[in-house]
């Protein structure tokens, strides 16, 4: 089939590159992704259909390779190619091929943990805050967008050529079943907030694989047609796990991935689901903010505990241990029995073998790739663990008695009765729970 | 090695997309004609089934109906997109449209149709001037629920057609695609074909709704220059599916 662009074919770049194209990779809503070399390099060009080459779009593009990438995790605009005015393109980076879409995870073609499940949602999460963070909105948060290394939970990020300065003029309205609201019912246009509820949808179809306005309601319409969309994602919308009003609770047969998840994960992440598609439907003001979604995904990283029976991965919930309720194995239905729990602040990590704390566990970076402490066995005598500081950062034991003794790096305190860590900003302390 | 389980449950619930392929095969669509719409289909089915890999929302089956002097199912049963291979039609005898609507209405009645589904997929190609009565069995099939919820597209083959049937089907002169030449041919079925994946999981949503019809719905559009890259942009708001249906009519 004829493309847009001939293989084979040399393309100068406004920054003076060459680039030779070689293969077509796949076509979308806007235009076609090439790959193309220069000199020994290989990059992805994506180049739009003529009715979507508009002044716009391509301001857009020169603005976002004029500030660069927020990070590695973007497939980032760096370079543009113009022929004329309606007939240009970007060079972005090339996708490397472990990286596989949501659809593979959607279709069970890519099969993460649910340790690398948390490890993506946190990393995409914290990639489009900083998107926020320096002012632009995504505006087409979707599945088509980014991609998560099954193995290790890193993403990336792509087409991000809709990207701009928040509520300036857009060229994308979103995806349908993505989109917000109230950009469904035609009141308002993408923005921040909007991001924020296209983020939450993705995050449920991840962690559910189910829709999270897709109940009874959704099982009980024949024709899933625009109108039907329209009510449900627009007009209608209700969540399915709506305390207030269950009439569009997943139906057994029909969604049972929403029922069959939605008991694994703690309270605290289902607490943020409800926030979302209860009052997020309604007040895009009020919806579940980056943050608050990172603190989850940083709890649920460093609270998994593996079935001593089956050995599946279970999640550790602090309010049903608080209320004296057993952890049960979502597999094989035994009692799973919960580690020692190093509280610090808000965040539980569980003391399992090869336990790890990261940066953000202790002073609230957002750094979950630091490591600044580890669970170590004393060499001296094996019935005693500690933590060791990783850190740059001198430590305080503060034993039960309240003696303090400095934990300097390279360290490790001893884990004890009523023993304490003061890590600077925050104090740990060793809980049994459940 | 056995297995560990990961996670439990299964993939993403999706729903059937039914596609028809409904061609004529009546004496006038003899030689090229039709070689040329044997041609196109089949090597448009590839980027159907790439398509659906790619569709968490849908699993899509396709059948093909021919009518000429009479009307018959090819595939007897719907197919899944992956395990459908085309087969070769030849042309001859007259042009018995009524009939392949008939045939139509049987298949879109429930059963055998599932009563969920996305809106089927009709894609008529055709030189028009049917021999039979088909105005009755059209009224037939636009009056099933599943006849009025479906996309219908037709192909108009050769420079000679005669659209007048065609427009009937559609109910809109915008989803006659003309394909004058066997490129255009290609072009069209290609963009009929992506009707498929624009009804079940729609496309980012581009914000030139203002743009010329022509330019984000039709195929002509963007055809010129490039080299013929067909449109997959086709506007969501802009798939008819008939006047009789109001933005609360889910059912």
């Amino acid at each position: 089939m004829d493309g847009l662009l001939k293989s084979g074919e040399f393309l100068k770049s406004e920054s003076g590159n060459d680039y030779l194209v070689m293969d077509f990779l796949g076509a979308g809503g806007q235009g076609e992704v090439y790959s193309v070399t220069k000199g020994t390099s290989k990059y992805a060009l994506k180049w739009y259909f003529k009715h979507m080459a508009t002044k716009e779009q391509k301001e857009i593009i020169e603005n976002l390779v004029k500030e660069g990438a927020p990070d590695d995790t973007f497939l980032w605009p760096q370079d543009m190619i113009v022929q004329s005015s309606d007939s240009f393109g970007y060079i972005m980076p090339l996708r490397p091929s472990e990286y596989k879409s949501i659809v593979d995870i959607m279709k069970r073609r890519a099969e993460p943990t649910f340790d690398a499940l948390s490890k993506a949602a946190y990393n995409l999460t914290l990639g489009y805050r900083k998107l926020h963070v320096m002012g632009y909105s995504y505006r087409d948060i979707s599945f088509g967008n980014l991609f998560i290394n099954p193995k290790t939970g890193d993403v990336l990020i792509c087409d991000n050529d809709n990207v701009a300065a928040n509520l300036s003029p857009t060229t994308v309205y979103g995806t349908p079943r993505f989109m917000a609201p109230e950009i469904v019912v035609g009141k308002d246009k993408p923005s921040r907030n909007t991001d924020l509820f296209s983020l939450a949808v993705l995050l449920f179809y991840m962690f559910m694989l189910n829709h999270p306005l897709e109940g009874a309601l959704e099982a009980k319409i024949k024709c899933m047609d625009i109108p039907a969309m329209s009510q449900l994602y627009g007009t209608k919308p209700l969540f399915i796990f709506d305390e207030n009003d269950k009439s569009n609770f997943p139906l057994k047969g029909y969604q049972d991935n929403a029922l069959t998840y939605w008991e694994l994960y703690p309270q605290k992440l289902k607490d943020l689901f409800k926030r979302s598609f209860t009052i997020g439907l309604r007040e895009p003001a009020r919806r579940v903010t980056e943050n608050e979604w990172l603190d989850a995904f940083a709890n649920l990283m460093t609270g998994i505990v593996k079935c001593g029976s089956c050995g599946v991965e279970v999640f550790f919930d602090e309010d049903k241990a608080s209320a004296g309720e057993a952890h049960t194995c979502w597999h094989c239905k035994k009692v799973v029995s919960i580690p020692l729990i190093l509280h610090i602040g808000k965040n539980n990590v569980l003391l399992n073998a090869g336990a790890r704390l990261f940066s953000h566990d202790l002073n609230k970076d957002y750094d979950m790739e630091t490591v600044v402490g580890s669970l170590i066995q004393n060499p001296n005598n094996p019935n005693l663990w500690g933590i060791r500081n990783e850190s740059n950062e001198n430590w305080t034991y503060i034993k039960a008695d309240g003696t303090q003794i400095p934990v300097s790096p390279g360290r490790s305190a001893t884990i004890a009765k009523d023993s304490k860590i003061n890590f600077g900003q925050l104090v740990g302390t060793f809980e049994k729970l459940g | 090695m056995k297995k560990i389980l990961v996670r439990p449950g299964g993939a993403l619930a999706s729903r059937p997309l039914h596609f028809f392929w409904i061609v004529d095969c009546s004496g006038s669509m003899f030689g090229e004609k039709i070689g040329a719409v044997n041609h196109a289909i089949q090597s448009v089915i590839p980027e159907m089934v790439s398509a659906a890999e790619n569709n968490p929302n849908a699993q899509l089956l396709v059948q093909t109906l021919k009518f000429s002097t009479g009307a018959s199912w090819i595939t007897t049963a719907p197919v899944a997109v992956e395990d459908f291979a085309w087969e070769d039609l030849i042309a001859g005898g007259v042009t018995d449209l009524g009939k392949a609507f008939e045939l139509l209405t049987a298949q879109l009645t429930i059963p055998p149709m599932t009563d969920r589904a996305l809106p089927p997929v009709l894609v008529l190609l055709s030189d028009g001037q049917p021999t039979d009565n088909y105005k009755k069995s059209l009224d037939a099939l636009k009056n099933l629920p599943w006849g009025k919820k479906a996309v219908k597209i037709a192909i108009s083959i050769g420079q000679d057609a005669d659209d007048t049937v065609l427009k009937e089907f559609t109910d809109n002169s915008e989803l006659v695609l003309q394909a004058n030449n066997p490129e255009a041919l290609i072009r069209m079925i290609k963009w009929a074909s992506t009707a498929a994946s624009a009804v079940s999981a729609p496309a980012s949503r581009p914000a030139e709704i203002d743009a010329p019809k022509g330019a984000t719905f039709a195929p002509d559009g963007v055809s010129s220059g490039g080299g013929g890259g067909a449109p997959l942009v086709i506007d969501i708001d802009n798939i008819p599916s008939g006047d009789d249906i109001s933005g609360g009519d889910v059912w």
